[in-house]
């Protein structure tokens, strides 16, 4: 496996959570929580666990969702 | 001749010695042309996330997600030669085109009532 990927997957996953972390608007932070996902996604798929991943690749949209209708919600 | 064997009895006992479900010497690595595809993808990946940090709009974000998660199913294609890993890149495809687009809709504000 090639070495610089890996780099570059976890540079993005990195600029991924510190954007999550400081930025104010809520639908940002939550691009910034898929950003992670998309991230960590590679790095599980490079150790070899496809099955993970596919469970994970349902899991974390469905998470989303479930987030932004508490969101919508807290809007007045 | 001699030299080369070693260093096959080398890898093969480095690789049966990694934990890991797909770490057995039966399966074969990519060709360097998918190595570089997957490097390309995730370059696309990663100007896709700078420009997302720095567009001020959130509507404007939401297609560099789309493209930052289309160059992540390609890399997880890409990555390792098994179908469950075409299967997980498919699921993340389809789950990742979902979440987008459900960002977009409740921040245009949905169904009129």
């Amino acid at each position: 496996m090639n070495i610089l990927l890996l780099i570059i997957i976890c540079i993005i996953t990195l600029i991924g959570a510190v954007y999550a972390g400081y930025v104010r608007d809520p639908y940002a932070k939550l691009i910034g929580i898929g950003v992670i996902g998309g991230g960590v996604m590679p790095l599980i798929i490079a150790r070899g666990y496809a099955d993970v991943a596919a469970a994970l690749a349902v899991i974390i949209p469905l998470s989303t969702v479930f987030v932004l209708q508490l969101c919508r919600k807290g809007e007045p | 001749m001699e030299a080369s064997e070693m260093s096959e009895d080398i890898l093969m006992s480095l690789l049966d010695n990694l934990p890991g479900p797909f770490a057995s010497p039966m399966l074969q690595p990519p060709a360097e042309s998918a190595e570089l595809a997957a490097i390309l993808c995730g370059m696309i990946a990663l100007y896709a996330v700078i420009r997302i940090i720095f567009e001020p709009d959130v509507m404007r974000k939401l297609p560099f997600l789309n493209v930052f998660s289309f160059s992540i199913a390609g890399i997880m294609a890409l990555m390792i030669p098994h179908p469950l890993g075409v299967i997980a890149a498919a699921a993340y495809f389809i789950g990742s085109t979902f979440e987008s687009n459900a960002i977009a809709s409740t921040w245009a504000g949905g169904v009129e009532p």
